[in-house]
């Protein structure tokens, strides 16, 4: 316990916002296991010893804990009595319950692929649909967005692909393989190039078409 | 319970012959625990890599060519010990706390 006071006592007097990454280590009673092994001059930046009155308001430093009488004193400031029974942030990573992932709520983007280079734009539209951009990212739950892509066939590609890009796909007959370039496919059925490119990027077999 | 008793109890709720044959019961078992045992170890990756693709997904918003890894480095140079779980809950409740500790790290 002495090693406990000690490292907050100097956190806490350094007034700055920043500390508050070295604070939140030292809140959780069960993690003081820690302090032994704190470079705690390394962390803190010297300061004379502040009075409880600090320039941070209250609000900002969202602290939850389940059990403030394990909190001491100085510092119950910082948790709000409210969160103590809401969920264990702490002890349980996050998941989404039925409602974060409703699909009328989901965002829609809409991109316009005139002049922007096949792969590039495809990759950053399979990302969005994925969910990979956000931080509740879940594999097991469709969280991504919608795109809608304008101006598919004006989709731009680099050297000889126009002429040289083979495009495949097989009836499942014996010499079924059908073969088509770039330029044909842009002919027949513009979307497909990019419906093509973008599937290649998201994970097959699975309910994210 | 007998000893019997005990090991078709385990595997009751299993499905088909797996529940009902008794040398079949015990095959299942050993191999039920085996996965137990070894997705125990799993579940550790399989979290600490949810939460790095979290982490990763939100740090790549701060800035060009600001990453994860860049965020872990600069963690380890100024020896803040917070681990992947503890980034990731902050992410998900409270992200402006994020950016302040990023914004802190990278100076």
């Amino acid at each position: 316990m002495a090693i406990l006071c000690a490292s907050t006592s100097t956190i806490f007097s350094s007034s700055e916002r920043t500390s508050f990454g070295s604070l939140k280590k030292t809140i959780p009673s069960n993690q003081s296991s820690f302090l032994g092994f704190f470079p705690v001059a390394a962390l803190s930046k010297p300061g004379s010893v502040l009075p409880t009155t600090l320039s941070f308001s209250k609000r900002d430093f969202r602290v939850c804990c389940q059990d403030l009488s394990l909190v001491p004193e100085n510092q119950r400031w910082m948790f709000e009595e409210s969160e103590a029974d809401g969920p264990d942030i702490w002890n349980n990573t996050w998941y989404p319950k039925a409602k974060d992932h409703i699909n009328t709520e989901k965002t829609w983007y809409v991109v316009d692929a005139t002049d922007k280079i096949l792969g590039r734009l495809a990759s950053t539209i399979a990302v969005h649909i994925r969910g990979k951009n956000l931080a509740t990212y879940t594999p097991s739950v469709d969280m991504g967005a919608f795109v809608i892509v304008v101006n598919a066939e004006k989709v731009a590609v680099s050297g000889k692909k126009r002429t040289q890009k083979l495009y495949r796909r097989h009836s499942g007959r014996p010499g079924g393989m059908k073969v088509e370039t770039f330029n044909q496919l842009q002919q027949r059925i513009p979307e497909r190039i990019i419906e093509h490119a973008v599937r290649g990027m998201l994970p097959k077999g699975r309910s994210i078409v | 319970l007998v000893d019997v008793e005990k090991n078709s109890l385990f595997a009751s709720s299993f499905r088909g012959a797996h529940s009902r044959l008794t040398r079949t019961i015990t095959q299942q078992r050993i191999r039920a625990l085996v996965s137990a045992h070894q997705d125990r170890d799993m579940k550790k990756r399989d979290f600490c890599h949810l939460w790095i693709t979290r982490i990763n997904a939100i740090i790549r918003g701060v800035g060009v060519s600001y990453s994860y890894s860049r965020l872990i480095r600069n963690l380890y140079n100024k020896q803040l010990l917070l681990n992947h779980k503890i980034l990731a809950q902050i992410i998900i409740s409270n992200r402006n706390c994020l950016y302040m500790i990023s914004n802190e790290i990278r100076k």
